[in-house]
């Protein structure tokens, strides 16, 4: 059984096989290199579908397979092999809406006559590859430089449409952005490299471990106590995490990259680049379950973020926008989830949110191919007895992402926050952070629905939304896959269900429970160093466990509801008025997004800019002045000196000559030749 | 014999003035085949020293030293005429001191 993870390294390779395939032959080809990232994908899909099935089986496999740079002391560098219950989860979520978009690519692009197809595929494919190796890195350092491929591939797909003006600016804002935050994660990787020596996530010899050894021996660093300094690791490469994952304040670049052609819009969101950043905090959970100040810190990003861009979900026009802020704020509900201690809860609603993020950004795709590439929800409206499959898929993928019983989301979501809720218990400091959180589940409910019911619903409000264009099976293929999955995704791990029946259907709890010992990386010893380190423990509401189950799932499906109810209820009319617009000055600063932008580039312009001119007038006046001026005395005093070289032979001879007589004289006259 | 009535002093002497021309040569000349020529003279010079110091001392060895440095000398003026040429090749002259390209 083991042997197929020999096979593993091709999960990956076959998509760069298809990105060198579609870069060098795709022009040749029928499909413009489509139908290679359709094989390739397919292929690492199956693949990743049996390596699950091993690690199912009780398999799991940590290897290092290369290193390319061999120093044995204090370190070596090397690439290697990871599958244990997260990866091989994540490798098939990735492979799976991977597989999914190069369909999806073949009705979005193909069939709509789009130039440029070959790069398109060539990017795809490259993107898949990187992030399938960075989800099955060995070691910190790997991670990250699969990380920066990741970035890199997302920068070339949101500015594929490069001739206009938007796409290359906006791939230019997300390349720097989440840079800015890679820069962190970079010093980071030196950081645990120096520290521990090693970079290795999982194991005894891991740095989680050693992490915790230290933690335990009360060793210090740098002049730091252990936990200080770990900790300062730990937000380092949080800040890598944060940029990837568009967690405030790096989340500005996030709804710009909607600029990208749509179906890349579902891969960046759902399975790549965004969960990159919550996949990382994942994997390298042993390191953070021994901290609690970065813990909290964690959470409250999370919650923060969560909030925050559902508020500016609720006033956006572009069906692709209200997408764009509900997935920065299911991240935070990730976030918030890995912050409050809940790995599986962040684990699961990755999971969940990938399929229904990843249906929903697809449906409008299929709203986009229909509405001639009109993206406006005010130029829409009953969509949904023209395109039948659409519209089913995207409700359930709308109710998911509501949080609505008994879909996906409300399965996952209600952990994050029935988690949330029961350390908040005994850490009061949580509860804010839990608050902030429901707020967000109420916003998520209404910003939805109003998407829906504006896009689908009341009467058709164009000439285009008359008479939509029509997608064709390489569309509708794809969403209905997920839409399936959006609806079933929930029931591997129904927690409360659990709690309250005793049934055993927390499926992907044991699973994720399952992991090696000597991994290291299972929930369950994650649980450990959480109570012994960060100290958190359960408690309950009124003293009994059942009813806090209720009562918390409760709250969170009622303020769903509540919020999806009130979506329904302003915008069912055949006409629906812009209610958001009453909301005066409140909607202006969250129709600019709370000037976040602004500041941001003030910060670049008025404060970096500034600084950095300044710094420069202060290195060329000052610091190169003493330079020049050392320098220019060298430069003076040689000039002066080199006269005494005339060059000219004969001159040298003379004072040879004049030197030896005057010699001849002294000696004559101290010898007393006279 | 002949020479054993010329005292070695006369060829010290002689010797002294045939290397003061070449000195002379050397210090006011600016062609560089007189250069080349006035170095030969104070080779030479020295030739007659050791010569003459041989034959003062009915020692061989002076002699064959100075076989020696006539070698060496013609050697030497094999080179010296060859960069001669080429310094009139490259500044269409042999005056030395019209080669300053290398210097300041």
């Amino acid at each position: 059984m083991e042997g197929v993870f020999q096979f593993a390294p091709a999960i990956a390779a076959l998509p760069f096989v298809s990105f060198l395939v579609a870069l060098l032959a795709g022009k040749y080809m029928p499909k413009k290199g489509a139908l290679a990232g359709i094989l390739a994908t397919g292929i690492s899909l199956g693949l990743s579908l049996v390596v699950l099935a091993v690690v199912l089986s009780g398999h799991t496999y940590n290897e290092t397979l290369y290193t390319f740079v061999d120093a044995g002391e204090p370190f070596s560098l090397t690439f290697g092999l990871l599958i244990d219950q997260l990866s091989a989860l994540m490798l098939v979520i990735v492979s799976l809406i991977a597989f999914l978009v190069h369909v999806f690519s073949l009705g979005y692009m193909n069939d709509e006559g789009e130039m440029g197809l070959p790069r398109y595929y060539a990017s795809l494919g490259l993107f898949t590859a990187s992030m399938l190796a960075f989800v099955f890195s060995d070691n910190l350092l790997m991670a990250f430089i699969f990380f920066e491929l990741v970035g890199l591939c997302s920068y070339l797909l949101i500015g594929f449409w490069f001739r206009r003006d938007a796409p290359p600016s906006a791939a230019k804002k997300a390349f720097l952005v989440t840079r800015f935050g890679d820069y962190f994660f970079l010093i980071g990787v030196v950081g645990v490299l120096a520290t521990f020596g090693t970079a290795q996530f999982a194991g005894s010899e891991g740095f989680p471990a050693l992490a915790e050894a230290a933690l335990g021996a009360g060793e210090t660093f740098y002049g730091f106590g252990a936990e200080t300094w770990f900790s300062i690791l730990g937000l380092l490469v949080l800040g890598g995490a944060l940029g990837k994952s568009a967690q405030f304040p790096f989340h500005t670049w996030l709804p710009d990259a909607m600029e990208g052609p749509t179906p890349v819009s579902a891969l960046i969101h759902a399975a790549t680049m965004v969960a990159a950043g919550v996949y990382l905090i994942a994997r390298m959970y042993g390191f953070y379950a021994l901290l609690p100040t970065v813990l909290a810190i964690i959470a409250f990003i999370g919650a923060f973020t969560a909030l925050f861009a559902a508020t500016m979900g609720v006033v956006k026009n572009e069906i692709k926008q209200v997408l764009a802020y509900s997935t920065i704020s299911q991240y935070g509900y990730m976030m918030l989830a890995l912050g409050a201690g809940s790995y599986v809860a962040a684990v699961f609603h990755l999971t969940t949110h990938a399929f229904f993020k990843a249906l929903l950004f697809l449906g409008a795709g299929s709203v986009i191919i229909a509405m001639h590439h009109n993206e406006n929800m005010w130029d829409m409206g009953g969509l949904k007895d023209e395109m039948r499959v659409t519209y089913l898929t995207f409700l359930a993928g709308s109710l998911a992402l509501a949080g609505i019983f008994p879909f996906a989301g409300f399965w996952s979501k209600d952990e994050v926050l029935f988690d949330t809720l029961v350390v908040g218990l005994e850490t009061p400091l949580l509860l804010v952070a839990y608050v902030m959180a429901l707020g967000a589940v109420f916003l998520t409910g209404f910003y939805t629905l109003r998407m829906v019911m504006l896009t689908f619903h009341g009467k058709p409000r164009t000439d285009t939304a008359e008479n939509p264009h029509g997608v064709r099976w390489n569309v509708k293929f794809p969403l209905v896959v997920l839409g399936v999955l959006a609806v079933v995704a929930g029931f591997i791990n129904m927690v409360p269900v659990e709690k309250l029946t005793g049934a055993n259907v927390s499926f992907l709890s044991g699973y994720l429970a399952d992991a090696p010992d000597e991994f290291l990386t299972s929930s369950a010893h994650y649980g450990e160093l959480l109570e012994t380190y960060a100290g958190y423990e359960s408690g309950v509401l009124a003293g009994s466990e059942p009813l806090t189950v209720l009562l918390g799932g409760g709250l969170a499906l009622a303020l769903a509801l509540a919020g999806a109810g009130l979506g329904v209820v302003l915008y069912r009319a055949d006409e629906p008025t812009r209610h958001t617009e009453k909301l005066g000055g409140l909607h202006t600063l969250l129709m600019n997004n709370y000037y976040q932008d602004e500041y941001q580039v003030w910060l670049a312009e008025g404060l970096t800019a500034r600084v950095a001119r300044a710094a420069d007038t202060f290195d060329q006046g000052v610091i190169d002045g003493v330079v020049n001026a050392v320098s220019s005395v060298s430069l003076f005093s040689g000039d002066r000196l080199r006269r005494i070289q005339t060059g000219v032979v004969t001159n040298y001879a003379a004072i040879i000559t004049l030197s030896l007589l005057a010699l001849i004289v002294v000696f004559a006259v101290l010898g007393g030749w006279f | 014999m002949v020479l054993a009535t010329v005292p070695v002093e006369y060829y010290l002497l002689l010797s002294a003035a045939v290397f003061c021309i070449g000195l002379f040569g050397i210090l006011t000349r600016r062609n560089a085949l007189v250069f080349l020529m006035s170095v030969e003279l104070m080779l030479n010079a020295a030739n007659i020293n050791l010569v003459a110091f041989a034959f003062y001392w009915e020692n061989l060895t002076g002699q064959v030293f100075v076989l020696f440095t006539m070698a060496l000398a013609a050697a030497e003026v094999a080179i010296g005429i060859g960069i001669i040429l080429v310094l009139y090749r490259n500044f269409n002259d042999v005056d030395v001191t019209e080669a300053t390209t290398l210097k300041w």
